[in-house]
């Protein structure tokens, strides 16, 4: 019998009991449609995870750590040499925060760097340039607006978070820091030593602003100083703190830039050879991917319980046809249908019955998603008066979930019609034929 | 044609436990020779039906030999015995056995279906078998529309829709009247003395002078050969 003959055949078939079989296709599509959905928030979950980490650090990006101690000079040397390494940047942590600008004072996060590698590695600058001569220094995008004059005491007392924004922002500096030449107070962050001791100060300029970070709850009000002026500031500081003696020669942060993502692996292992502790945004996501994939395929199994519940519908459709049909079977077998005909008939029956269910869930499941994904931020809006992430979604159907979704619906489907497909072979020529004798 | 030889049949009746064994048939052995039309004759329950079903493959015996068209039957698969079915054997049956969800065109035309035959060389020769047991306008009506005597020549159509070698029916002409029972008859010789199809049909005593070469009678199971009635045509 040809594909075509029992494609026609099948179909006729169906048509004549529409309602059980639209039914049993219903419940295959809910089925379907459920699994997608479900598996769908894991998938969400995972890539606005993935897409977190990714934005706020660079794909090519390693950490180096060693467990002994910070890293120094010999180091970052080593690191250097390694193949595929485009750049590596050290910063050295300066344990005085305070600057100032007339009346306007800021506690920023002040480190030296290496400025060439820091270039290579892909700092970029809103405006200005980098720092020539020892004195000139970078600073983050957001340096202007935590600069401040004082606050009078109980300033923002009894205020909402919003209120107390935009009252801060009315005490901050605004204007161009560029060119302006800053005061670099020399405190330390150390309770035993008195402030009247901590009278150095160091006159700073800036020559660049950096461009401000790719996510909008990222604030950076950090300043950058040269190599050169760390050199001169830490002995500055160790008069005041005696502590602060020989940790000017090691680095408190290393990092390794890979030319591309694809070399971080190989790299990291190199590295890791050496005897240094690594860190990357590649190495986080494998982690990540494992612990997601584990929940995703837990999200999956549920779904496929609804799956398995709507293949009962099947099972029964099935069943019910071949009993029906017991007679024409008998009649075909007598003619001379083999057993391998009669089953595949059936089992097309309930193929197309999976595929409708599959197609039509398939399709609910992405109208459902797009609608959720459009709804729910407007409904988080208007109930809970806050504005939801941006960029969240809450259901994500990637083609990968398709097509596992329509793999595990259409082999359950398949293997509820296997039963019933089976059964219709072994059905009785003379039993059939005797149904009005 | 058919070669049985030493042909015993056995129904088991009754769970495992308290299995009853029927015996049916007891050492039979029969030859038709290609061109014959033999009558199986016998009383209700001696075990006619039981034979044909055995030569038909729709039950299938532990002992003894079945030979039709020079193919040893006996031992077939079942998928064997449908594809056999299918080139080899036509089947008139005495209630019709017409599918009634299909027309009567489509009856006709399954054994072709399933043969895989082309959609355009199956339309060429379901409407020229229609047109020869004089149904062409009646080819689009379904079975419950039709005659008993019309179903029997849907059936009839079906059967011979592949040129079988062998045609089997059992009591054809049970659910007929006396004409139509005359006309059939007619038309089984006609196919037996033009095509030179082998027939083995069960009937009734009355009937079998008219048409059939030779009868064997069934008695308690035994099998014994009848008059010579005619002699073969060819
Ligand atoms: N399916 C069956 N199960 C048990 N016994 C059967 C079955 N079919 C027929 N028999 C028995 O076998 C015997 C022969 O039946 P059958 O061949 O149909 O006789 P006939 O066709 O000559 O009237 C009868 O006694 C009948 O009761
Ligand atoms: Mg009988």
């Amino acid at each position: 019998m040809k594909f075509k003959d029992k494609h026609r055949f099948v179909r006729s078939n169906m048509k004549r009991n529409k309602t059980r079989v639209w039914m049993t296709i219903l419940a295959s599509t809910m089925g379907c449609a459920f699994l997608i959905m479900l598996a769908s928030v894991g998938f969400a979950i995972h890539k606005t995870a993935v897409d977190d980490v990714m934005s706020y650090r660079l794909m090519n990006e390693i950490e180096i750590q060693s467990e002994n101690g910070p890293l120094i000079e010999e180091d970052v040397k080593k690191l250097q040499v390694i193949k595929n390494v485009k750049a590596v940047s050290r910063k050295k942590y300066v344990p005085a925060n305070e600057l100032s600008l007339g009346e306007y004072t800021v506690y920023a996060d002040v480190s030296s760097a290496n400025m060439p590698s820091e270039r290579k590695a892909g700092l970029q600058l809103e405006k200005g340039r980098m720092p020539k001569s020892k004195n000139e220094v970078i600073i983050g995008h957001h340096f202007a607006q935590e600069l401040r004059k004082e606050m009078p005491e109980n300033f923002t007392e009894g205020m909402s978070e919003e209120e107390a924004q935009k009252k801060l922002k009315k005490l901050a500096y605004d204007g161009d820091l560029l060119n302006k030449t800053l005061t670099y107070h020399m405190k330390v962050d150390n309770p035993d030593i008195k402030t009247e001791t901590q009278i150095k100060t160091v006159k700073v300029k800036v020559v660049g602003i950096k461009k401000k970070p790719n996510k909008e709850w990222i604030i950076d009000s950090s300043v950058m100083i040269t190599d050169d002026l760390h050199g001169e500031v830490m002995p500055l500081l160790s008069e005041i703190d005696p502590e602060l003696k020989n940790s000017d020669d090691s680095y408190s942060a290393v990092k390794v830039y890979t030319s591309s993502a694809e070399d971080v692996k190989a790299v990291s292992e190199e590295i890791k050879d050496k005897g240094y502790l690594t860190y990357s945004v590649v190495s986080e996501l494998k982690e990540l991917n494992i612990y997601f994939t584990l929940f995703k395929a837990g999200l999956i199994f549920i779904g496929g319980i609804a799956v398995l519940i709507a293949s009962i519908g099947i099972f029964n459709t099935m069943t019910m046809a071949v009993t029906e049909r017991s007679q024409d079977i008998g009649i075909m077998k007598a003619i001379g249908a083999t057993p391998r005909t009669i089953k595949r008939i059936f089992l097309l029956e309930s193929g197309y019955i999976g595929l409708w269910g599959v197609g039509l869930g398939t399709i609910l499941a992405y109208l459902i998603s797009y609608g959720v994904n459009f709804a729910l931020p407007i409904i988080v809006e208007q109930f809970l008066n806050e504005k939801p992430p941006e960029d969240f979604i809450l259901s994500y159907i990637p083609w990968s979930l398709t097509i596992i979704a329509v793999t595990i619906c259409m082999s359950v489907t398949l293997l509820s019609g296997w039963r019933p497909a089976a059964k219709a072979t072994t059905v009785d020529v003379l039993k059939a034929l005797r149904r009005d004798v | 044609m058919i070669t049985v030889s030493d042909l015993s049949y056995a129904f088991k009746i009754g769970k495992k436990e308290k299995e009853n064994i029927v015996p049916v048939l007891h050492h039979v052995d029969l030859h038709v020779a290609e061109g014959e039309i033999v009558a199986i004759v016998g009383r209700s329950g001696s075990g006619k039906s039981t034979l044909l079903n055995l030569i038909s493959g729709f039950i299938k015996s532990q002992t003894g030999e079945i030979i039709i068209d020079g193919k040893q039957v006996s031992g077939f698969s079942e998928s064997k015995w449908a594809e056999f079915r299918l080139e080899h054997l036509g089947f008139i049956f005495q209630s019709f056995q017409l599918i009634p969800s299909m027309t009567a065109y489509e009856n006709v035309e399954l054994p072709l279906v399933l043969k895989g035959v082309s959609e355009k060389e199956r339309k060429e020769q379901t409407i020229k078998m229609l047109k020869r047991v004089g149904l062409e306008q009646y080819q689009s009506h379904y079975p419950g529309e039709l005659s008993g005597g019309q179903q029997q020549r849907v059936s009839i159509a079906r059967a011979l829709i592949l040129n079988p070698p062998l045609i089997l029916a059992d009591e054809p002409t049970g659910s007929l009247d006396s004409e139509n029972e005359k006309e059939l008859l007619n038309f089984i010789k006609e196919l037996n003395e033009k095509d030179g199809i082998t027939f083995l049909i069960i009937t009734h005593d009355h009937e079998v002078a008219s048409i059939a070469h030779r009868k064997v009678e069934i008695r308690d199971g035994y099998l014994r050969e009848g008059s010579k009635l005619h002699e073969v045509q060819r």
